[in-house]
C-alpha cells in the first residue's frame, strides 16, 4: 500500500477551461497518513500551546495583526483568536471550524473545547494507542462523562437558585473574569457581572405566554468614560437628532407611529418596466403632497413620536418638527423589531392609505440622557415589555470592542440557564473531577468494555489514561504565572500552588486557600498529588461531605460545557480518523 | 497525441486505487480535502472522493464519471468499484501478455497485439455478465441469502438478520466506528413514519430521496447525537413579519407562487404621464401606486375572510404587503424554495396560488401549528398538516442532522441520502413480467424453500430460462441480503470457478473459459483488501464461506443447465441451502444489499468495456487569445478530446 502511495501525487488538478485567462493549476499536496507527519504534530503541539496560554483569568494575551498594516487586534477570545489563525494544515482547519461554531452556538467554553480536542489527539499519540481504538474508547468515555454530569449526585454539578441572583452573578462574573483583554479591576467586573444578570432579568417577560419569547438587550457603546458608569435602562435608547438636544423631555403617554417603508419621496413597486414622464408633470411634487398628506394625519392624529426604518424626505421632516414631533429616521432594520415590541405600534408601509388607528403605538415618556459626548434619546416603556438597553463604557476602544463580546457572552450564558438550570464548577475543579472519576470506572470496567469495543484490555486502559490526562492538562492550562497544579484526594477539586511553595506547605494544608471554584477550604487533613503525576485511583467524594463548605464562587455554564467536552472528542476522533489529506494549494 | 497502452489504463485507475485505499474496509478512515477556496471538505465516500479530485488525465475523469453514475443509482459501492476495476485491469494484463495465438494477429507491434487481446476480452467479459452472471448470482450466492422484512424496523431487537444490520453496516463504511448505531436508529425512526401501511416500500424510498432537501436540516456546532427527528414539515425561511402570537387552532395557510401587490408594468412596458391625450387631474404616478396598494388591500382583506392566517411565498414581498400582513395579524414567509413548495403541496394536498386576487377555498391548507423553530443559528418555521395520517397514511417528519462542523454534518447528511439510495437498490421492484418466474423462484431463493420436489424444478427451470435471456433486467427479488465482509465476492468466486469446470466439461467453448476465470479472480481482491491489515483473517474467512458452498449442487445446476436433472437432485440442493444460510447468519459480519452486489459488477464490466476501446488520446490545445479566425476554426474540426464511445 506504501508503495503506490507516491503515483497518487501525480494527479493534477484540472485546469480551469471557463476563464479567460488560463493558468495552469499546480499539482494537489497529498499527505498520507498525517498525523504521523512530525510536521503536523509540530503545528498541532504549537497551536495547543497558543490557546492553552490565553486560558483563564491570568491568560496571556495575544496580539494579531497582518502582513499589510493592517489593525491590531488584542485579544485572547476563543472566536476572535480562531478566526485570525490561518494555517497550511487542513487538520487545523478542521479544528478551528468544529470550535467556531461550537462558540457561535453556545457562546462559551470555546478553548476548553480547542485545548482539550488538540490533548486529546496528543495523548492518543504520545501513547501509541492505535487510531480505531482510540476512536472507540474515547466515544466510550465520553458516554461516562456525560452520563455522570447528567446524574442527580453528580459532584460538580451545582443547581441554579433563581430565588437568589448569586449564583447568577457568579457565573456572570466567571465569564467576565475570564476574559482579561477587558481589562477589569475586582470590582469593576463585579459590576459588569450584575449589570448582565440585571439586563438578562429584565429581558425575561413577566407575564409569559406559551412559548416565552425573550426580550431583547440593545447595546450602547460609549468610549471614554470609566467603567463602573456602565448602565442598564429599562425600555430602549435611540441617538437623539441634534434638533433634539435642547429638549427637556416629554411627559405623559407618548403616541406613537412606525414606518418600515421610505418616506424619501421614491417611487412605489410598480414593477419591473419604464415610465416616461413628459414635460411639466412633476411626479417628485406629486408623491410629495402625499406624504405631507400623511403627515398631516400624523399631527390631527396627536402624534408626538414619528419614527422611520428608513430616510424621510427633508420637507416632511421640517413639516413635522414645526408641528413639534419628535422625528427619528434610519434607525435600521435591527432596531425596528425592539421598537414595535416597545411601542406596541405595527409598523406602517402603505404611504396611500390613510393610517389605521391600530398602528399607533405608546412610549410613557421620553427623556434625554447624556453618556459622555453621546445624547441619547430615553424611551421608556408603557408597561413591562422585555426590551432594555444597556449602556457599556471603558477607556479605549479596543477594551470596549472586548467589552461588548463578553456582555453578549454572558447574555448568552445566562439565557442557556433557563433550559438547563445548572451550572459546573469552574477554576478546573470539574475538570479534575471527571478525570478522577473516569479514571476510576475505566479501571473497573475495562473488561466489559474491552469485549464491547473489540480492543485489548491494554488499550483501553491507555487511552482512558490519554482521555484523563487530556482533562487534567486542561485545568493545568488555568496556571501561567509558574505554579503548580494540584488536587486533593478527597474530592478531587483543582488547587493552584503559587511557584515559591513548598512540599512542607502543601503537607501543612496552608499552601492554598482555596481550590479553584471556591467550594473547599484548605485543610491539614487532605492529601495531595501534582496533576500529571501518578497517583492512585480513587472515586471522588461527593460535595456534602466536606466541611466547611462554601457557596462556589466560580461557576460554568453546564450547557456550554457539556457541549464543548462533546464538541472536543467527537472532533478529536474525527482528527485521529484521517488517513489522507489531499490540498487544492491554488 | 498520445497512444493509449493498457499500462497507462492501469496506472491511472491505480492511482486512484491508491487514494481510495485508506477509507476502505473496516480499518478504513477518512479523507480530508481543501479546496482553493479554502473550504474543508471530509469523506470517506469513494464517489466524493473521487469527484472532488478534478483529475487531469481523460481516462481517470472517464472513470470518475463511471463511478458517480453508479454510487448516484445505487448510493453504495463506489471503492469496491475501483477496486474490482484496477483488479480485472490487472488480470487482463496478464493474461493478455500470456496470450500467445493473437500476437500473430497482422504485423502491429506486440503492444497493440496486446490492446487487441485486452479489447476483446472485456468484450466477452461484458457479454458474460450481461448473460450469465445474473443465473450464476441467482444460483449460488441467492441461496445463502436471505430475505429481511421490513415490518419490524423500529423493533429493538429484531430477529437475524434484520434490515438494522444491513444499515448498520452501511453506516460502518461511511462514518467509520462511532454514531453508527445512532444513526441506524435515528434511519429506521424516519423510514417507519414515512412508510404508509400500504404500498411499495420502494415508493417510500423514492419519495425520501427525492425530497431529501426539504426533509432535513443540517445544524452545526452541535455534537452529533443532537440529531433528532421533528414532527411535521420545516421551512427553511424565517418569518418576515413579526411573528403573531395566535392561539387559534387549527392555523389555515395559503401557498402564493407570485407577488401578493400586483406588478402594474412588467418588464418592457411603458407607462406614459403627461402625455397629450391624458392630460387630467388624476394622470399622477400616484394614482398607480395607490392602486396596486388598494389591490393588495383587498388581497388580505379577501384572505382575512377565509381565516388565513400563515402566508407561505416564493417570492419576495414589498414592504407594504409585509406591513398589511403584519397589520392583520398573519404570518407571512417570504423566498421559500421550489423544493419545499412542492413539499408542501404534496404533503398539504393544495396547489400554490399562482394570481393573488384568485384565492379559493381549496388553495387554503389546513395545519395543526405553525411556529417559529430554533435550530443552531437560524430560525425557521415548522408546522404540521392537519389529518395527514388519514389523507397520506405517513407520519410527516423533518430530520435535522448535527455535527461539530460543517463539513461533518454535510457528511452525515450525504450518508443518509446514500443510504436511501441503497435501499432502493435493494427493494428495486421487479418488472410486472418477471413476477410470474419470480413467484416461482422464491420457493428457491428465500428461506421459505419448500422440499416439494416440483417446486425446486420449477424455481431451477426458471434460472435457466433467465440465462436464456440477456435483456432480463434483474432476477434478485426485493430485499436480498447477504453477510458483509466478502461473502458475496467467495461465493461468486467459487461459482464462476465451477462453472468455469462444467462449461469445460460439457461444453467445449474454450474462449468462454479465461472470461469467468478473470472474473472470479479479479473479485477476491475485494476481501482480500477488507482483511489487508492481517492476512490470516482473510484464509480465515475465505475457508469459513467455502465450508458451506455445496459442491454438488453448482454442478448440478450447471448440469441443469442442459438437461433437467432429476429430482431428487434439486430436492437434495433446497435442503442444503437452508442450513447454510442459517449457518452463516452466525457469522458477525454485517449485512449487504445483493441487489446493489450485482449492479456493481456489472457497471464495473461496463466502465472497462469502455475504457478499453479508447485507444488515442487528443490533446487539443485551446487558443487563448485568437489573432487568428483560421487557426482556431482548424482547431475546431479536430476531435474535442478522447473518442469515446460508451458501451451500451
Amino acid at each position: 500500500m506504501q508503495a503506490s502511495v507516491p503515483t497518487a501525487t501525480r494527479i493534477k488538478m484540472n485546469s480551469s477551461q471557463t476563464t479567460s485567462r488560463l493558468v495552469k493549476k499546480s499539482p494537489s499536496v497529498c499527505t498520507d497518513l498525517p498525523l504521523s507527519s512530525s510536521d503536523v504534530r509540530d503545528k498541532l503541539r504549537l497551536m495547543k500551546e497558543l490557546l492553552g496560554s490565553c486560558y483563564g483569568p491570568t491568560a496571556r494575551l495575544k496580539q494579531v495583526h497582518n502582513n499589510i498594516g493592517g489593525s491590531v487586534v488584542t485579544t485572547s477570545t476563543s472566536s476572535v483568536l480562531l478566526q485570525a489563525i490561518t494555517s497550511s494544515r487542513p487538520v487545523i482547519g478542521l479544528i478551528k471550524s468544529s470550535v467556531l461554531n461550537h462558540v457561535s452556538r453556545f457562546g462559551d467554553c470555546g478553548l476548553f473545547a480547542a485545548v482539550l480536542c488538540l490533548s486529546l489527539v496528543e495523548e492518543a499519540a504520545r501513547r501509541g494507542v492505535g487510531n480505531s481504538a482510540a476512536i472507540r474508547a474515547y466515544d466510550r468515555l465520553l458516554a461516562l462523562c456525560t452520563g455522570y454530569l447528567q446524574r442527580e449526585d453528580c459532584g460538580c454539578r451545582v443547581e441554579l437558585d433563581f430565588c437568589s441572583s448569586r449564583s447568577l452573578i457568579a457565573l456572570a462574573r466567571t465569564v467576565v473574569s475570564s476574559k482579561p483583554t477587558c481589562v477589569l479591576a475586582e470590582p469593576e467586573s463585579a459590576h459588569i457581572g450584575r449589570l448582565a444578570v440585571r439586563a438578562f432579568l429584565l429581558t425575561v417577560p413577566c407575564d409569559a405566554p406559551d412559548p416565552v419569547r425573550l426580550g431583547r438587550t440593545v447595546t450602547v457603546p460609549v468610549e471614554g468614560r470609566p467603567v463602573l458608569e456602565s448602565a442598564v435602562f429599562p425600555g430602549l435608547l435611540l441617538d437623539a437628532p441634534e434638533h433634539l438636544c435642547g429638549l427637556a423631555g416629554v411627559r405623559g403617554p407618548v403616541r406613537a407611529v412606525l414606518f418600515s417603508a421610505s418616506l424619501a419621496g421614491d417611487l412605489g413597486e410598480l414593477g419591473d418596466g419604464r415610465i416616461e414622464v413628459h414635460a411639466g408633470v412633476d411626479t417628485d411634487a406629486q408623491i410629495l403632497d402625499r406624504l405631507l398628506e400623511l403627515g398631516r394625519q400624523a399631527l390631527e392624529d396627536g402624534v408626538k413620536l414619528f419614527v422611520c426604518q428608513k430616510v424621510i424626505h427633508p420637507v416632511l421632516q421640517h413639516y413635522l418638527r414645526c408641528g413639534g414631533l419628535i422625528v427619528i429616521e434610519r434607525v435600521g432594520v435591527s432596531l425596528m423589531e425592539p421598537l414595535i415590541q416597545l411601542t406596541g405600534a405595527q409598523p406602517v408601509a402603505t404611504l396611500h392609505a390613510a393610517i389605521p388607528s391600530a398602528a399607533y403605538g405608546e412610549v410613557h415618556d421620553v427623556s434625554i440622557r447624556h453618556f459622555g459626548s453621546k445624547t441619547m434619546l430615553h424611551l421608556h416603556p408603557a408597561g413591562e415589555t422585555a426590551v432594555c438597553s444597556m449602556v457599556l463604557c471603558h477607556r479605549n476602544e479596543t477594551m470596549l470592542n472586548e467589552l461588548k463580546l463578553v456582555c453578549q457572552k454572558a447574555e448568552h450564558v445566562l439565557r442557556l440557564t433557563l433550559r438547563e438550570p445548572w451550572a459546573l464548577l469552574g477554576g478546573g475543579c470539574t475538570e479534575t473531577l471527571l478525570a478522577a472519576y473516569v479514571r476510576h470506572k475505566s479501571k473497573n470496567d475495562a473488561p466489559e468494555a474491552t469485549s464491547a469495543l473489540g480492543c485489548s484490555q491494554t488499550e483501553y486502559l491507555l487511552a482512558a489514561e490519554a482521555f484523563c490526562r487530556s482533562l487534567e492538562s486542561v485545568a493545568a492550562c488555568l496556571e501561567h504565572d509558574g505554579g503548580a497544579s494540584v488536587i486533593d484526594l478527597t474530592h478531587a477539586h483543582h488547587w493552584t500552588l503559587p511557584s515559591d511553595v513548598t512540599e512542607q506547605h502543601l503537607e501543612g494544608g496552608t499552601a492554598a486557600a482555596l481550590c479553584g471554584c471556591g467550594a473547599l477550604e484548605s485543610c491539614q487533613k487532605k492529601k495531595w498529588s501534582y496533576l500529571n503525576s501518578e497517583c492512585a485511583e480513587f472515586s471522588p467524594a461527593p460535595l456534602s461531605t466536606a466541611s466547611p463548605l462554601r457557596q462556589p464562587a466560580v461557576l460554568d455554564s453546564f450547557s456550554a460545557k457539556v457541549n464543548a467536552l462533546r464538541v472536543a472528542v467527537e472532533t478529536a476522533n474525527l482528527v485521529l480518523d484521517v488517513r489522507y489529506v489531499i490540498q487544492d494549494v491554488n | 497525441m498520445e497512444r493509449l497502452h493498457l499500462e497507462h489504463v492501469l496506472q491511472s485507475v491505480s492511482a486512484l486505487e491508491s487514494i481510495i485505499l485508506r477509507s476502505f474496509g473496516p480499518e478504513g478512515g477518512q479523507v480530508l480535502f481543501t479546496r482553493d477556496t479554502g473550504r474543508v471538505m471530509l469523506s470517506r465516500s469513494g464517489e466524493r472522493i473521487l469527484t472532488a479530485l478534478h483529475l487531469e488525465h481523460p481516462l481517470a475523469r472517464m472513470v470518475v464519471e463511471c463511478v458517480w453514475k453508479h454510487s448516484t443509482i445505487t448510493g453504495d459501492g463506489s471503492k469496491t468499484f475501483v477496486l474490482l476495476l484496477a483488479s480485472l485491469l490487472r488480470m487482463i494484463r496478464a493474461t493478455a501478455a500470456k496470450e500467445p495465438h493473437m500476437s500473430r494477429l497482422h504485423n502491429s507491434t506486440a503492444a497493440a497485439a496486446e490492446a487487441a487481446t485486452a479489447r476483446h476480452l472485456a468484450d466477452r467479459l461484458l457479454e458474460f455478465a450481461l448473460t450469465e452472471l445474473d443465473g450464476l448470482i441467482a444460483l449460488n450466492v441467492l441461496p445463502h441469502g436471505s430475505r429481511v422484512s421490513l415490518d419490524d424496523i423500529t423493533a429493538k431487537t429484531p430477529p437475524e438478520p434484520s434490515f438494522q444490520t444491513l444499515l448498520l453496516s452501511f453506516f460502518h463504511t461511511r462514518l467509520g466506528n462511532v454514531h453508527c448505531e445512532f444513526f441506524r436508529d435515528l434511519m429506521c425512526e424516519l423510514l417507519s413514519r414515512w412508510m404508509g401501511k400500504t404500498g411499495q416500500p420502494s415508493s417510500s424510498f423514492r419519495f425520501i430521496d427525492n425530497n431529501f432537501p426539504a426533509l432535513h436540516t443540517q445544524v452545526s456546532g452541535l455534537p452529533a447525537v443532537s440529531s433528532r427527528l421533528i414532527e411535521g414539515h420545516v421551512i427553511h425561511r424565517d418569518f418576515a413579519t413579526p411573528w403573531p402570537q395566535q392561539n387559534r387552532r387549527p392555523v389555515k395557510a395559503v401557498v402564493f407562487s407570485g407577488y401578493l401587490q400586483p406588478r402594474l408594468l412588467a418588464a418592457g412596458d411603458v407607462l406614459e404621464l403627461g402625455g397629450e391625450e391624458s392630460v387630467t387631474e388624476d394622470a399622477s404616478v400616484v394614482r398607480f401606486s395607490s392602486w396596486t396598494e388598494r389591490s393588495l388591500e383587498s388581497v388580505i382583506a379577501t384572505l382575512q375572510s377565509f381565516g388565513v392566517s400563515v402566508l407561505l411565498c416564493a417570492l419576495k414581498q414589498s414592504s407594504a404587503a409585509l406591513a398589511l400582513a403584519a397589520q392583520a395579524g398573519m404570518g407571512l414567509v417570504e423566498c421559500v424554495s421550489d423544493e419545499e413548495m412542492s413539499l408542501f403541496a404534496q404533503l398539504s394536498g393544495v396547489t400554490p396560488v399562482p394570481d393573488s386576487w384568485a384565492v379559493h377555498p381549496e388553495h387554503i391548507a389546513t395545519l395543526t401549528f405553525c411556529k417559529p423553530l430554533i435550530l443552531g443559528a437560524h430560525r425557521y418555521v415548522h408546522l404540521d398538516f392537519q389529518d395527514a395520517e388519514e389523507r397520506l397514511k405517513v407520519k410527516p417528519c423533518s430530520l435535522v442532522i448535527c455535527g461539530p462542523g460543517e463539513e461533518q454534518t454535510d457528511q452525515y447528511a450525504r450518508a443518509f441520502q446514500a443510504a436511501i439510495r441503497m435501499l432502493l437498490t435493494a427493494w428495486e421492484p421487479v418488472d410486472k413480467t418477471e413476477i410470474s418466474t419470480l413467484d416461482v423462484k422464491e420457493t428457491f431463493i428465500s428461506n421459505k424453500c419448500t422440499s416439494l420436489p416440483t417446486d425446486a424444478i420449477s424455481g431451477e427451470s426458471a434460472c435457466t430460462s433467465c440465462s436464456m435471456h440477456p435483456h432480463q433486467k434483474c432476477v434478485i427479488e426485493p430485499g436480498c441480503v447477504i453477510p458483509a465482509g466478502g461473502t458475496f465476492e467467495f461465493l461468486l468466486h467459487h461459482a464462476l470457478h465451477q462453472y468455469d469446470r462444467s462449461c469445460s466439461v460439457s461444453v467445449s467453448i474454450s474462449a468462454f473459459v479465461p472470461v469467468s476465470h478473470i472474473l472470479a479472480n479479479a473479485l477476491l481482491s475485494v476481501p482480500r483488501q477488507i482483511y489487508s491489515h492481517n492476512r490470516k483473517r482473510f484464509l480465515q474467512a475465505q475457508t469459513r464461506v467455502m465450508a458451506l458452498a455445496p459442491q454438488q449442487s453448482h454442478i448440478l445446476g450447471a448440469r441443469l443447465r442442459q438437461t433437467d436433472g432429476p429430482p431428487e437432485d434439486g430436492k437434495q440442493s433446497a435442503r442444503s441451502c437452508r442450513k447454510d444460510s442459517a449457518a452463516l447468519t452466525l457469522l458477525d459480519l454485517g449485512l449487504e444489499s445483493v441487489s446493489c452486489k450485482y449492479h456493481l459488477v456489472l457497471a464495473v464490466v461496463q466502465c472497462l468495456t469502455s475504457l478499453l476501446r479508447v485507444n488515442k488520446v487528443l490533446r487539443t490545445h485551446t487558443v487563448l487569445h485568437t489573432t487568428s479566425h483560421k487557426l482556431l476554426s482548424a482547431r475546431l474540426e479536430s476531435p474535442e478530446d478522447v473518442d469515446k464511445d460508451e458501451s451500451p
